[in-house]
């Protein structure tokens, strides 16, 4: 299941809740729009898809509803919560000063 | 569960929903349906999987995710059947070990007996100074006890009693007790059919009358209810029935058919000289501590010394709770043996907990994945406790069985040949099953929790490692720890086995003084009034005559009692030649009335003198033949033949006066296997008859073929004479029955702690081998021989069993010290025992880590090779 984008731990919320921030979707609908950004680089399984949603629901990040789509079927849709954005933009920061800091050191010049 | 039931229908719509998407855009890229569906499935997973680890975030109530949990931890046991069928055995034994000694112990030792206040009732004996020795009361004692104390009530006294009577036309012997009147009153116990006897029946001399046990009544009166005023002959005159015991009645244990007064006048108690086979009982008045009567007691009891020093001089009294005086000798053994089952117990658990682990490095991968899915590791930690919880369930279950068998090998062991109070009423019932179970689920906790932790603690490494051995350092340390742990439990096990049965053998290698081998012991009793004691003396003994013209006889001879287990008449003795020492420094000794030839049919040595012949005579003088330890307590370096002794006991004639002249000296006999030996004097029978007789037969054979034709004999002469039948060797048997019996059992517990920890050790080792299967190739790819690999592994086992044994000898040391009264002849620290059960556990964990160090090094370089 962990073919090719092994997705780390704790990015995984992160992705979820980044791709709602625009609008509700359903679970495949997430699906697709992480591996159309990530450029098919990461592609999600159903079985780290869903325990995340359920996960990220419970605590309270996104909340869902049953909705019909345009072909006229019933699927659940996933929305972000106050509280979910506030925990993204926080994540995000914090995700961003991380990032920065690794690249910096990896990207770092080696004198001698 | 409706609102599970509502979620998992709405996941698998869910589902469904995604996977028709998938199947959407495969046939848009161009696939066919048919491989458009099969691609979006792959994609999608096991879904099964995925649903329980979804599920698993979806948080429903509490009971609800433990069902599940139950569930999954049933199909993970059914999935592993070899893991299974090994943890559920060690449960099942340890547990049902444990089940099976406790409900023992309960039966015996902790239900109250059926009394009513049972607490209130208490036993009196008297003993040596020092408080030592519990034995019989003095009668007369008794009176005054009735008579001064003012915290007892019911004051009674119980002794062995026993009758022969015609019933239904055969002769029989029946085993009774004689009691006060009062026992039906302090015990709370009434007949359950007809009366008890009243205080003119007993203290009023009037007697004539019997109380069956309801036993008896049922087996040999057919439960008759017309038996009520049925008069029956006994060799003790006529008894009128006049009442039977309720079902399960005993006194303190003591199993009688029937209950009989004394029949004797307070007056004729009261001049009643010596002590009698009886002790007492009362109880407590009310508002009376058990602590103020005993006090009270101790009192009187110092009076009666200073009163009547002739018989209470180095006398004591003791008060017993009646429960106490039941079960109290039986305490030692008891706590041995739960000891013994604990350690199985703990032996059990902590080889499930390494099965365990070992397991759950293989599913390390699972917790990984499901750590990888956003599970907490409490979640995880609950989810294996549950699983161990399931197993230690099923084990309880299967422990029950085991119990159940426990129970007949133990009855089977004990028979009849110890007399444990209310053996017969141990059954399996919903207490003690309540029992198992709660400690099958402890020790689910027990063995579950180490495991639990350790395996979760790595759970998120695992992923990253792709799923190889992910904790394996720490997994090792508590392996270890577990092995080390194993070894010293089985040791202390071992040790306390390996003392009991060296002291049982010891026991069993003490010379009683004669050969008990090929010789066949007859007890009759002569049943009828009809005989006055000389015409009885002479018809037993023609009948040793007839009995030794039976073919197939050596030599036959009689006597009053069993050479074993009981002196046959305590009493005191002295020289006529001096002074005789003042009461209470009197020699005291056994006295034996024996026939001509008792000696050499029981193969006792006679060192010096004759033996007794036809010639002494109820008329001639006054003989006896001493044992050697008389001649060297009281005739040291002198000749006792000719001398003459005074002896506390009544002759033929019924004086006590007589001088009875020393004239042979035989070799000392034990009447106790496991006691000093006691002084011996020998008299004739006929100077001392009475109206039953032990035969001793050598016979040529093998004895027990002789059984019937002595019966018949026995029969030929006196139709009514009840014979009890049984060999010298069981006789003897049966007095070590007990230590045999304790060090059967201890030893079974020791062989399957040793197998359990062989095969704990062995899991182990098997385990810690396939982990380092790439070392080893690595290794001997390097040019390592097999042997010094094989070293190597089995020197690393052999480390930790080496500090097991420490750890255990230590252990042991302490332990051991808690058997001193059960052991005879072997010092509690005895070093061969220690240094045997050492070696046989190194000996044996060794095999145990060397099989599979042998097995990893034929499979080593391929898989090796296979791996990198």
């Amino acid at each position: 299941m962990a073919d090719r984008g092994d997705v780390l731990q704790g990015t995984l919320d992160m992705l979820v809740l980044k791709a709602l921030q625009l609008e509700p979707m359903h679970g495949w609908g997430i699906t697709e729009r992480i591996e159309q950004w990530s450029e098919s680089v990461l592609q999600l399984g159903q079985g780290t898809l869903y325990p995340a949603l359920y996960r990220l629901e419970r605590q309270g990040l996104i909340r869902s509803e049953w909705k019909v789509t345009e072909n006229n079927r019933r699927a659940r849709y996933y929305a972000l919560t106050r509280e979910g954005r506030r925990h993204f933009s926080d994540e995000l920061a914090q995700w961003q000063r991380m990032s920065r800091a690794v690249n910096l050191v990896l990207g770092a010049t080696l004198q001698r | 569960m409706l609102r599970r039931r509502a979620l998992e229908r709405g996941f698998d719509e869910e589902m469904q929903f995604h996977l028709d998407q998938q199947t959407q855009k495969n046939v848009r890229a161009g696939m066919s349906p048919g491989e458009a569906r099969r691609e979006a499935m792959l994609r999608f997973g096991a879904v099964a999987r995925a649903q329980e680890e979804t599920l698993d975030e979806i948080r429903p109530a509490l009971l609800d995710d433990s069902i599940r949990d139950i569930r999954y931890g049933a199909r993970m046991l059914r999935r592993a059947p070899g893991f299974t069928a090994a943890a559920l055995a060690t449960l099942a034994i340890g547990i049902g070990a444990t089940a099976a000694i406790f409900s023992v112990v309960r039966t015996v030792m902790l239900e109250p007996l059926p009394y009513r206040e049972p607490g209130r009732v208490v036993g009196i004996w008297e003993t040596t100074q020092d408080g030592m020795t519990r034995n019989v009361i003095a009668p007369a004692n008794f009176v005054a006890w009735r008579e001064r104390s003012k915290t007892l009530e019911q004051l009674g006294m119980v002794g062995p009693d026993g009758l022969s009577a015609i019933v239904n036309g055969e002769p029989t012997s029946l085993k009774g007790l004689a009691a006060s009147y009062t026992i039906f009153t302090a015990l709370g116990v009434q007949p359950a059919l007809g009366r008890a006897y009243t205080y003119d029946e007993d203290l009023g001399g009037k007697g004539g009358v019997i109380v069956l046990s309801h036993e008896y009544w049922q087996a040999r009166m057919g439960g008759r209810r017309d038996v009520l005023g049925m008069v029956l002959s006994t060799n003790d005159g006529p008894r009128t029935i006049i009442g039977v015991m309720p079902a399960g009645f005993t006194v303190a244990g003591r199993k009688a058919d029937y209950l009989v007064p004394y029949a004797e006048t307070l007056e004729e108690l009261r001049a009643y000289r010596g002590r009698g086979s009886s002790s007492a009982f009362a109880r407590l008045r009310d508002g009376v501590s058990f602590d103020q009567a005993a006090t009270e007691m101790r009192g009187i009891f110092a009076q009666l010394v200073r009163d009547v020093p002739q018989r209470n001089a180095r006398r004591a009294v003791l008060l017993l709770p009646i429960q106490e005086q039941m079960v109290g000798d039986l305490r030692p053994a008891s706590l041995a043996l739960m000891g013994a089952v604990a350690l199985v117990l703990l032996v059990a658990c902590v080889n499930v907990a390494s099965l365990l682990l070992a397991r759950s490095a293989a599913r390390e991968r699972e917790f990984g994945m499901r750590t990888a899915f956003g599970a907490r590791r409490a979640r995880l930690v609950r989810q294996l406790l549950t699983e161990s919880l399931v197993l230690a369930v099923a084990g309880g279950l299967a422990a029950l069985v085991v119990a159940m068998l426990c129970h007949r090998g133990l009855l089977a062991l004990v028979g009849d040949r110890i007399p444990v109070p209310r053996l017969d009423q141990l059954k399996l019932d919903l207490p003690v099953a309540a029992v198992t179970m709660a400690v099958a689920l402890l020790s689910g906790l027990l063995f579950g929790v180490v495991p639990a932790f350790v395996t979760t603690k790595h759970a998120s490494e695992t992923l990253r490692d792709s799923g190889r051995h992910g904790g394996g350092r720490r997994l090792h340390t508590v392996l270890r720890t577990l092995v080390v742990a194993e070894v010293a439990l089985s040791l202390v096990l071992l040790a306390g086995a390996g003392l009991l049965l060296r002291s049982f053998i010891t026991l069993q290698h003490v010379d009683p003084g004669f050969r008990a081998e090929g010789v066949l012991t007859a007890a009759v009793d002569l049943p009828s009034a009809g005989y006055d004691l000389s015409h009885a003396e002479d018809a037993l003994h023609a009948l040793v005559a007839r009995i030794a013209a039976l073919p197939g006889v050596a030599s036959a001879a009689g006597a009053s009692c069993q050479p074993v287990p009981y002196a046959c008449i305590g009493t005191s003795f002295w020289r006529v030649d001096r002074a005789k020492p003042e009461e209470g420094r009197l020699p005291s000794g056994q006295v034996r009335p024996v026939t001509p030839g008792f000696f050499r049919t029981m193969g006792i040595k006679q060192i010096a003198g004759r033996d007794f012949s036809d010639a002494d005579a109820a008329s001639s003088a006054p003989v006896a033949i001493v044992s050697e330890e008389v001649v060297k307590r009281q005739f040291a370096g002198e000749d006792p033949l000719g001398r003459r002794m005074r002896v506390s006991f009544e002759h033929v004639s019924g004086r006590d006066d007589v001088e009875w002249t020393i004239v042979g000296v035989v070799g000392n006999v034990r009447s106790n296997l496991d006691g000093p030996v006691r002084e011996t004097i020998f008299v004739p029978r006929t100077q001392r008859p009475g109206f039953g007789m032990t035969y001793f037969v050598r016979t040529t054979q093998d004895p027990s073929v002789l059984a019937k034709s002595v019966t018949d004999v026995v029969h030929r002469v006196e139709p009514h004479a009840p014979v009890e039948v049984r060999t010298l060797d069981t006789v003897v048997g049966n007095t070590i029955a007990r230590p045999r019996a304790l060090s059967i059992l201890i030893a079974v517990f020791a062989i399957v702690g040793l197998a359990l920890a062989a095969v704990g050790v062995y899991g182990v080792m098997a385990y810690s081998v396939r982990e380092r299967t790439q070392e080893i190739g690595l290794r001997m790819a390097l040019g390592a021989s097999e042997q010094s690999v094989a070293r190597l592994i089995v020197g690393q086992a052999l480390r930790l069993v080496l500090l097991g044994v420490a750890i255990g000898l230590a252990s042991a040391m302490i332990v051991t010290r808690s058997l001193g009264s059960l052991l005879f002849g072997v010092e509690p620290l005895d070093p061969w025992t220690f240094a045997a059960t050492a070696l046989m556990l190194l000996a044996i964990a060794t095999l145990a880590a060397y099989v599979p160090a042998r097995r990893g090094m034929r499979l080593a370089p391929i898989d090796a090779l296979r791996v990198n």
